[in-house]
């Protein structure tokens, strides 16, 4: 039985009567929990610039909590679009985007966003340089010659056109509606609003920085997060940014934390070192399960697996051994093998968020060894070697898919050699012989425009670092790009698809990418299908 | 003496110019930084204009020139990842390396050579067997796989410490046990031989037969010849304080210098990997140095014979 004395239960009655006074603003305080992340990488540049780390680990840290957009995209939905900044757009003409900002979106600095701010989130000094709207034709890497006030990072003129390839301008017509005029007609002005890089920054933070990298290091934006420390390659802790418009964030902190072995990351985990453990192989994935009060989240993602060819390789010249190539894999072993199957084989570059642009019937090229064998033997394929350029697991199961490949290719008869190289610029030394590299194809947006366009049209970075071309695609690709008569894009893509996958392969699926991160059962979280992490108050529970 | 610490130094000098010398090529010849830091999507006259900025231009020797000059004056160079100085770089992360490396190495001599010295003077005993099994088994398990055991014993199934980061003291105990066991185990085994090479040597026979205690013959006699090779281990040891930990780091996601070493060689952050490794040199040269002119104090003869008299 429960003893007490009379001391004692006054204190507990003073206690009670407190609890029942204090505001209820306070409890909710105090019971804010802060959570650890472990990551592989945080950021692949050491900034954290949404224009600067373009990369898969970017997405992770910056979306949905610290960087928005006026137009965000439904992470924990269908991924496509939904008021952000902007609480309602209208079209004026083909070209031209009015959009109506949110009121009282307040800057982690303490400042409301205003039509200011976009204007200069879009303008030459933050993204474009001296860049100039283009309208379809290549830019190449010569023709380009950059302005860097405050040191902008060279690299970033060039994504930003890849994104806003004819944006002229933002117009402030007040202080809370923006127009966005494009130079030439484009049915994808409102995709590119929530893409990887389109998000809003404040301009005065950006006037009081002394350089990029002190900007790019805290940038001030309107996240349900804001910047607290970053270090870069060791951790970032963001802090919840209590004036946000979508109402108080859930957590106290976030702080992602640097753990390059999965072994490692996997221990913290089940240590209780770690609320999160991300980017888990397949394999691994039911070491965790296993684990009484941990649970892995994860499925596949908006990001296909893809490999690259060289077209201008002697031997990859005639397309009839890049058809063999294509036609040589038997995706659904890889699938199996090294996923226990628990990621798909999709239906060529696209995505179902496509919606009425996603091509029906259309499919990777079927596994036929012996149509392969047949392709090589029409092409006169004599066994001179394919370099096959792969990095060091950069993408989850590189290296032993890399492998399987070669030796998927060698039954045919091709004699594909990989070389293994240290970063992206040995994959794009141009000064040796370039055959098959491995990449990976997303959708930034919820059309082709985001995916074969930005990548394999004449501003991808396929045609930009010369390894393929071809003068049909471009046609096709400037009509998806300008055309506003939808069923004319419709055809034009799968034409694209045809050429870029079939007739002159420029790629070739492998399978689609998926995430996977351990959690602790208790936190209720669940995964976007995506890199992104919601730690919104929507995806919060307890 | 004085020579003998000068052509010592003189040594140590040239050891540091070599090393600085292959570490400028090396990196010169394995990567255009240009290309690795702006990325893939940069243009081609963003790089040129890079490569201008950093003098990447210029002939290999014309910039050789200039980074010794530029050594002279105490300037490392300026990272180009980061746009900081690489010194700043590099000092801000050695205190967080030798948080683990200074335990780890009083751990090691502070286990390794009692136990070397405990098995000697009970040798064929099961104690001698017992810390020679002991030895062999932690200096041949690599680091990885000792420090993942560890995390799995004590994080993972125990609870009872932290299986990463650098939040405090009790992050540090772990990557420090890590480090600190292969070292003890070859400690313990030069410890051992040395003692047993020693204590089979005349004098000490002589010592017993005139009647100074076995305490004293130990400590008097026997230890002190014996420390020459612990002293050359142990000399190894603290050189590598620094640079020691680059697995351990990786590991434990602590961030030290194995850690930035790691990300600038990736990066070809010239200035930072040179300054590192500059440091690294100079660390171990030092080190080397320092037990040389032990050498000359624990046994005169070594002097003697370079010719110090």
């Amino acid at each position: 039985m429960l003893k007490m004395n009379r001391r004692q239960a006054l204190g507990l009655l003073g206690a009670a009567s407190g609890s029942l006074i204090l505001p209820r603003v306070a409890i909710g305080q105090s019971a804010r929990p802060s959570i650890t992340v472990a990551v592989q990488k945080i950021t692949i540049n050491g900034t954290l610039d949404v224009w600067y780390e373009q990369s898969n680990v970017g997405e992770r840290v910056f979306f949905p909590n610290l960087w928005e957009g006026l137009i965000l995209r439904d992470w924990m939905g269908n991924q496509g679009p939904v008021p952000g900044l902007a609480t309602e757009w209208k079209r004026l003409d083909d070209k031209t985007v009015e959009l109506t900002l949110r009121r009282g979106v307040k800057f982690h600095n303490g400042d409301e966003m205003t039509a200011d701010d976009v204007v200069f989130s879009f303008s030459p000094e933050r993204m474009f340089a001296d860049t100039q709207p283009d309208g379809g034709k290549t830019i190449y890497e010569d023709d380009y010659k950059p302005k860097t006030d405050k040191e902008l990072p060279a690299s970033i003129p060039g994504v930003a056109r890849r994104i806003w390839p004819a944006l002229r301008g933002v117009e402030a017509v007040d202080q809370y509606t923006v127009r966005f005029h494009n130079a030439s007609p484009d049915v994808t002005l409102e995709g590119r609003l929530f893409a990887f890089g389109s998000q809003i920054t404040s301009r005065r933070a950006w006037n009081e920085a002394k350089s990029y990298t002190e900007w790019a290091r805290r940038p001030v934006t309107t996240g349900p997060y804001k910047v607290v420390e970053y270090k870069p390659d060791i951790s970032l802790v963001l802090e919840a940014h209590d004036e946000y418009w979508g109402g108080r964030p859930p957590l106290q902190q976030i702080r992602f934390i640097e753990v390059p072995e999965v072994s490692s990351r996997i221990n913290g985990l089940l240590s209780g070192e770690y609320d999160f453990a991300c980017d888990l192989p397949p394999d691994q994935v039911g070491a965790v399960e296993k684990a009484s009060g941990f649970e892995v989240q994860g499925s596949p993602i908006l990001n296909h697996r893809i490999s690259t060819f060289n077209k201008y390789h002697p031997v990859l010249e005639n397309p009839l051994v890049r058809r063999a190539m294509t036609h040589a894999i038997d995706r659904q072993a890889i699938v199996e093998a090294l996923w226990a199957g628990k990621t798909n084989i999709p239906k060529g570059l696209q995505f179902e968020f496509y919606g009425d642009m996603f091509v029906n019937g259309w499919d990777v090229p079927a596994y036929d060894p012996k149509l392969a064998q047949s392709m090589l033997k029409e092409a006169g394929y004599k066994g001179d070697p394919i370099p096959f350029r792969v990095l060091n697991n950069y993408y989850t199961n590189q290296v032993p898919n890399a492998q399987i490949m070669v030796e998927m290719w060698k039954q045919i008869g091709l004699n594909v050699e990989i070389e293994m190289k240290e970063n992206w610029a040995q994959i794009h030394d141009a000064s040796a012989p370039r055959g098959v590299r491995d990449w990976s194809a997303g959708g930034a947006f919820n059309d082709p425009v985001a995916t074969i366009v930005n990548q394999f049209g004449p501003n991808g970075e396929v045609q930009q670092k010369k390894d393929w071309t071809n003068e049909e695609a471009n046609r096709m690709a400037e009509i998806i790009q300008k055309s506003t008569d939808r069923a004319a894009r419709k055809k034009a893509f799968a034409r694209m698809l045809e050429i870029c996958e079939r007739e002159d392969p420029a790629y070739q699926i492998i399978h689609q990418n998926a995430v996977f991160t351990g959690v602790k059962s208790s936190l209720k979280w669940k995964a976007a299908p995506a890199f992104a992490m919601d730690f919104r108050k929507e995806n919060w529970f307890l | 003496m004085l020579s003998f610490v000068l052509s010592r130094l003189l040594r140590a000098f040239i050891t540091v110019l070599l090393v600085m010398t292959f570490a400028f090529c090396v990196l010169r010849l394995s990567g255009d930084p240009a290309q690795i830091l702006l990325g893939p999507d940069a243009p081609q006259e963003a790089i040129d204009a890079f490569r201008e900025r950093w003098g990447l231009n210029d002939p290999i020797l014309v910039q050789y020139w200039a980074y010794l000059r530029s050594l002279l004056s105490l300037d490392f160079g300026m990272s180009m990842r980061d746009k900081s100085p690489a010194l700043q770089l590099v000092l801000e992360r050695i205190p967080t390396t030798l948080q683990l490396t200074v335990p780890a190495l009083i751990l090691k001599i502070g286990i390794g050579i009692p136990a070397g010295v405990y098995a000697a003077l009970h040798r064929e005993s099961v104690a001698d067997r017992g810390v020679i099994m002991l030895a062999v088994l932690g200096f041949t398990m690599p680091s990885f796989v000792i420090g993942l055991l560890l995390v799995l014993i004590f994080s993972v199934t125990l609870g009872w410490l932290p299986s990463g980061g650098q939040d405090g003291w009790i992050h540090g105990i772990l990557p420090t046990l890590t480090m600190s066991i292969g070292g003890v185990g070859i400690l313990a085994r030069f410890s051992r031989s040395a003692m047993i090479e020693v204590l089979g040597q005349p004098y000490i026979r002589a010592a017993s037969a005139k009647g100074v205690s076995w305490r004293d013959v130990v400590w008097k006699h026997a230890l002190p010849n014996a420390s020459v090779p612990i002293v050359t281990i142990v000399g190894f040891m603290i050189g590598s304080l620094i640079a020691g930990a680059v697995v351990v780091e990786t590991i434990f996601a602590w961030p030290g210098i194995g850690r930035l070493l790691v990300v600038s060689v990736a990066n070809r952050d010239l200035a930072v990997v040179q300054c590192l490794l500059l440091v690294i040199a100079g660390t171990m040269v030092l080190a080397n140095l320092a037990v040389d002119i032990l050498y000359g104090w624990l046994d005169p003869r070594l002097s003697r014979k370079s010719g110090v008299h």
